[in-house]
């Protein structure tokens, strides 16, 4: 006998509905690998064309396909159905942020901050072309390898409890981002990026739940990343000739 | 469609400094607290082993040196930054966001520099202090 | 285009604002361990002020001078030890997250660092310990 599992995902629409609700689908679970990906697109393509959500790549390098699965925040391209089976999957929008229609939430507030904290290499002073291209040792890449690993899902976001009861903050993918770049040998814009992390919402607002690190689906440890940004910049205030580019 | 106004950033020194002098209390803190309870809190008032505090003579004679003064200073108020930080931030996690508000800051932080300056005062009248 | 935080995209209408649930801490094991021990604050707070009324009523002389013994304050700080006890674990191991430090040119371990901070809190225990005791006999 062929095996089905129960799908719960929100439904809201926008024209239509005042809050949001679940609605049920029942499908067949016909291959052990299927992800919760997976059995939104079956029920995209053979049950309800009208459910919505974002995904792109299916093989957790975009970012696109965050969701809450069973109140957790995960990538559904990396949640396979068959640790939930034979229990009801529910799938909803990630937390904190407002829900644009079923599946769907807005980012704009997430761009936004990332935007602010400039994550890209930011030079004074360029080095002519003739000079040919920046040179760095492994040592110098390990210094901020582990934070390029980002990949702007959003997971981190919908974990902080800080970020959900106040969005003014800047959040965890921000900060950890704002680490990698300022930690990059090549770059020269940690003077830039400081007034946006030292700010009031910047990074004295995380207070270490560690959530975010514990659900980021690539290793970035975003706690991390925050807390040593709240010490170097402490030391950079506290120490007269400390730390100063 | 006109640019909304956004405040221009700056680097939140209160907030620095407030959470640097949560992370020095919480160090004094986690390093010194625990021995302090378990011996002058159970072991002593049980009579499982003999502690100062139980003999007033000694007790008194070394809460008149100054390096045990400064020692108990550093024991009793600085932790209190460490404290008055997490509850203030306990609060807005419970869900009172006013406890961001600067007078909520005032009243926490303010607390704790009472607290010291009350520790400071216990320690300088309590057993005159003995230089040498 | 830069929005103000916490507003909708203007092409959007009607999206749903979400709000955090009351008791959003008691929904995750994790969430409800960070409570704890954000917690912790208030009995030790309350153990260090039992200190230092102590302090003062020794200074008031060694007729009223009578330190609690009683069964309440030993359960008092049975219970201050054990949050005592779950506040210094939690904060030493993240202490070895936050510090970063280059030895050599190559980082230390953060377990090196976790390890250095439990040596200097049992250190700092059994100097104090002694002391404690030593002037006790």
């Amino acid at each position: 006998m062929a095996k089905r599992i129960t799908i719960q995902a929100t439904r809201f629409d926008p024209e239509k509905d005042t809050k949001p609700r679940l609605q049920s689908y029942d499908i067949p679970f016909s291959d052990d690998s299927m992800v919760v990906l997976d059995a939104l697109n079956y029920i995209k393509a053979h049950v309800d064309g009208t459910l919505s959500y974002r995904w792109s790549c299916r093989m957790g390098i975009c970012g696109s396909c965050g969701m809450m699965v069973n109140g957790t925040p995960k990538l559904t391209c990396n949640a396979f159905l068959r640790d939930y089976w034979p229990q009801p999957v529910v799938v909803q929008p990630l937390n904190n942020f407002p829900i644009v229609r079923d599946l769907v939430i807005d980012m704009e507030d997430f761009l936004d901050k990332l935007k602010s904290v400039k994550p890209w290499i930011v030079r004074k002073q360029e080095i002519p072309l003739g000079a040919g291209e920046h040179l760095q040792t492994t040592s110098q890449i390990d210094d901020f390898k582990q934070f390029s690993q980002c990949i702007n899902c959003m997971l981190c976001y919908a974990a902080c409890p800080v970020y959900g009861l106040n969005n003014e903050f800047l959040g965890p993918a921000a900060i950890a981002l704002a680490r990698r770049y300022n930690l990059d040998s090549r770059d020269q814009g940690l003077k830039d990026r400081l007034p946006v992390i030292a700010e009031a919402e910047g990074v004295w607002e995380c207070s270490f739940v560690g959530e975010c690190s514990v659900v980021c689906p690539k290793g970035v440890d975003p706690a991390k990343a925050i807390q040593q940004t709240k010490l170097d910049t402490t030391m950079r205030f506290v120490l007269p000739y400390g730390n100063r580019e | 469609m006109s640019a909304p106004a956004v405040h221009a950033p700056r680097p939140a020194l209160a907030h620095l400094f407030w959470w640097f002098m949560f992370a020095q209390g919480g160090v004094i803190a986690a390093v010194l607290i625990p021995v302090h309870v378990l011996v002058q809190g159970i072991l002593g008032p049980l009579g499982w082993v003999s502690v100062v505090d139980r003999h007033y003579d000694t007790w008194i004679n070394l809460l008149g040196n100054p390096i045990v003064k400064l020692y108990l200073l550093v024991l009793i108020a600085v932790p209190f930054f460490h404290f008055a930080h997490r509850l203030r931030y306990l609060l807005v996690d419970l869900g009172v966001p006013a406890a961001k508000s600067t007078p909520a800051q005032a009243i926490f932080y303010g607390g704790a520099v009472v607290v010291t300056l009350i520790t400071i005062w216990v320690l300088l009248t309590t057993a005159p202090l003995k230089l040498g | 285009m830069s929005l103000p935080a916490g507003e909708a995209h203007p092409a959007l209408s009607n999206t749903y604002r979400w709000s955090m649930p009351a008791n959003w801490w008691t929904r995750k094991r994790h969430y409800f361990f960070y409570m704890l021990r954000e917690f912790t604050a208030l009995p030790l707070a309350l153990w260090l002020l039992w200190f230092l009324v102590e302090i003062k009523r020794a200074g008031d002389g060694p007729a009223s001078y009578a330190p609690h013994s009683s069964a309440l304050f030993v359960v008092f700080s049975a219970v201050c030890l054990a949050f005592a006890l779950y506040h210094s674990i939690t904060f030493l191991s993240l202490a070895g997250v936050i510090i970063h430090v280059k030895f050599l040119n190559r980082p230390v371990p953060s377990r090196l660092i976790v390890l250095s901070q439990f040596g200097l809190w049992a250190a700092a225990s059994i100097v104090i310990g002694f002391v404690l005791i030593w002037f006790g006999r």
